[in-house]
């Protein structure tokens, strides 16, 4: 592999940059294109979540904490928690923001409170790339040999705080010095990402509404999701601007609620159930919290593309189009896992939805296409469960109904994504969604025309956890373990 | 004796919806004030006010030509040596990408709607992120050419302090 990264190296000083581009870029090291192995394998065992609402006053956060790892631990795996708590020897926390919740140092009330005094935990924060860092910590701490079982449990108390002020939280984490102040409003840095794209790429605008159509109607099958419907293209189009070009339906909701994973060593994944999930690739990547600072650089090239396919380009990268930080993490994940066609050896994805321009500009990120055409990945119906296309053409995204439709709880999403792929290839997509007691216990109907969206025969899939305008990306995927 | 705070801090209705009578939500109100260094970058928000644009570059990692840091950093990110401020010529700026500000956060100072801008000024390297206080019902729009504006008089001493507007 280290001859690998050496080609990597050499190729990102291609001879198609000047000696003044060079001097603007960043430059890797051999060391810093390191593919990441564990020193053992980690498993998830179990998942749990609660409903997701805009407004949660029935439930403080330790109680919505305790639900989602009572389900993952009582419905996932069948086992009383005093059984359960037995096995564990270390936690970790997620939560994006302090400022929400008002409370620092809340996960040690959440972890009092579900029993686990004195077992040792750690809180993780990065941005809306939490959850993804947490699973990434666990998986650390089990790879590592540190511990053999950890939970995850992430949340965030979002409905303290009117709108207005959540956003000014969201956009606290911009720069105070040189972003906050010009908006205190993080859609209207992602419409200024999406006006140069449009501007870059030229796609249909029909199709970035796509995806929000797309992932409005697959929350209408989950009894977690805060913002299901059917919209027209026309609707969201026509709907009330946000920021410029980004309108209501194409940005994510602003969410209370929890999720949990509980990750193991295979010997105690076995002992918990007969199909633990593998975690099969891992990456982690960062850019600048400021937009503005992104050096210009040559493409950074994951294993399904070559030097060829850029050779033409003219745009900046990864300026702000794309997302250096998810192309680093994906690239991590995709050599760790082995991975060198996407689309063809992954079954489903979960993007972290933000905005329908971010999911567009994650498509190309992660090698779903070339840069510039990712709207193809939706228009070719990929991206689709229902599309005719045969399995393996398809990558069913945001099965859940992603950021757009179904939650963003924030410290919870990345965790909440990876639950639904576990779900998925574990085979029990319609036990956590189609029974009716979940519906009940969220005081929701099912409805009427009720769609299973379980992936036929779903083995491996990956979640894509991401923070800010592209800070940090985490890529995840995992695998059927058993 | 815990003196009385006001007002029942009781809250009724939130997020447009009635709270159930067994629920007990109680409003927490607070101003709080930080006091904030600008530290090494003050030189940067200084300039503002007396109607200069400071960037800094690193001569040993920029290169004889341009590529100035605009937001400014003290330190250069790659040999984290000091770097050297400069004034930047905002001559032919254009307009890189932009979007609007409609529904802003909690402690927007300005006024709405209010355009969102990224910049291209040559010699600097980065996408300065700022807002264009002027412009017609066609503007702005990628490419338009601008110039700064600063705010001297009853300056914020924040990146509010500079603007910019159409060149005609």
């Amino acid at each position: 592999m280290s001859g690998f990264s050496f080609f990597m190296v050499s190729a990102s000083f291609g001879a198609d940059f000047d000696s003044e581009r060079k001097t603007r870029m960043l430059i890797f090291g051999k060391g810093n294109l390191r593919v990441p192995k564990l020193s053992r394998d980690v498993y998830i065992a179990a998942a749990g979540m609660t409903d997701f609402r805009k407004f949660y006053p029935e439930k403080q956060t330790v109680e919505l904490c305790l639900e989602a790892i009572r389900m993952a631990v009582m419905d996932g795996l069948g086992m009383e928690p005093k059984k359960f708590r037995e096995f564990v020897n270390f936690c970790v926390y997620s939560q994006f923001a302090d400022h929400f919740g008002d409370q620092l140092l809340a996960a040690s009330k959440v972890h009092d409170y579900i029993g686990f005094d004195p077992i040792g935990n750690i809180e993780i924060k990065t941005g809306g790339a939490t959850g993804g860092s947490s699973v990434l910590a666990a998986i650390m701490s089990i790879a590592s040999g540190f511990a053999s079982c950890v939970p995850v449990i992430g949340w965030e108390r979002m409905d303290e705080v009117d709108t207005r002020q959540g956003n000014a939280y969201i956009a606290s984490a911009a720069c105070k010095d040189f972003e906050s102040e010009l908006g205190w409003s993080y859609t209207t840095y992602y419409a200024l990402m999406m006006r140069r794209y449009l501007h870059e790429y030229n796609p249909n605008r029909e199709t970035l509404a796509k995806i929000a159509q797309k992932n409005h109607h697959y929350a209408r099958f989950s009894p977690y999701s805060q913002l299901p419907g059917d919209y027209s293209l026309e609707e969201i189009m026509k709907a009330k601007v946000v920021s410029d070009p980004l309108t209501f339906p194409e940005c994510c909701v602003m969410s209370t609620g929890a999720a949990c994973l509980i990750l193991a060593d295979e010997e105690t994944a076995f002992q918990l159930t007969d199909k633990p999930v593998k975690i099969l690739g891992i990456g982690a990547g960062t850019h600048t919290l400021r937009t503005a600072d992104r050096r210009d650089m040559p493409v950074l090239l994951l294993p399904n593309e070559t030097l060829e396919m850029y050779k033409d380009r003219k745009n900046d990268w990864p300026g702000f189009t794309s997302f250096l930080a998810a192309r680093f993490a994906a690239r991590q994940a995709y050599h760790m896992a082995g991975i060198h066609n996407p689309i063809r050896e992954l079954d489903l994805l979960e993007t972290h939805d933000a905005f329908t321009v971010s999911d567009i500009q994650t498509y190309e990120d992660i090698g779903l296409r070339p840069y510039g055409r990712g709207a193809e990945f939706i228009e070719s119906g990929e991206a689709y469960l229902e599309s005719d296309l045969p399995p393996e053409r398809k990558l069913p995204t945001n099965l859940s109904g992603g950021l757009l439709g179904s939650m963003h709880a924030v410290g919870a999403t990345g965790i909440f994504q990876i639950a639904e792929i576990f779900w998925q290839i574990r085979n029990e997509w319609e036990k956590f969604h189609s029974d009716e007691k979940y519906w009940k216990k969220y005081g929701k109907t099912k409805p009427e025309d009720f769609k299973n969206l379980q992936v036929p025969n779903a083995t491996r899939g990956m979640a894509i956890s991401h923070a800010g305008t592209g800070s940090h990306v985490t890529a995840i995927i995992i695998h059927r373990g058993w | 004796m815990i003196p009385s705070d006001g007002a029942t801090k009781l809250a009724k209705k939130w997020f447009k919806k009635e709270i159930p009578g067994e629920l007990l939500v109680r409003f927490n109100p607070r101003e709080i004030v930080h006091a904030h260094t600008y530290g090494g970058l003050s030189k940067f928000f200084k300039g503002l006010t007396e109607g200069v644009l400071y960037g800094t570059k690193c001569w040993d990692c920029g290169g004889p030509e341009g590529n100035i840091w605009l937001p400014p950093r003290v330190h250069c990110p790659d040999c984290w040596r000091k770097m050297t401020w400069m004034t930047v010529d905002p001559a032919n700026a254009k307009i890189y990408s932009h979007s609007t500000t409609n529904l802003p956060g909690a402690g927007f100072k300005g006024t709405v709607p209010c355009p969102l801008i990224s910049l291209e000024i040559p010699k600097v390297r980065t996408r300065f992120m700022s807002y264009l206080s002027k412009f017609a019902e066609d503007e702005p729009y990628i490419g338009m050419p601008v110039k700064p504006v600063f705010r001297k008089k009853i300056s914020t001493y924040t990146i509010l302090d500079v603007s910019w507007v159409p060149i005609d």
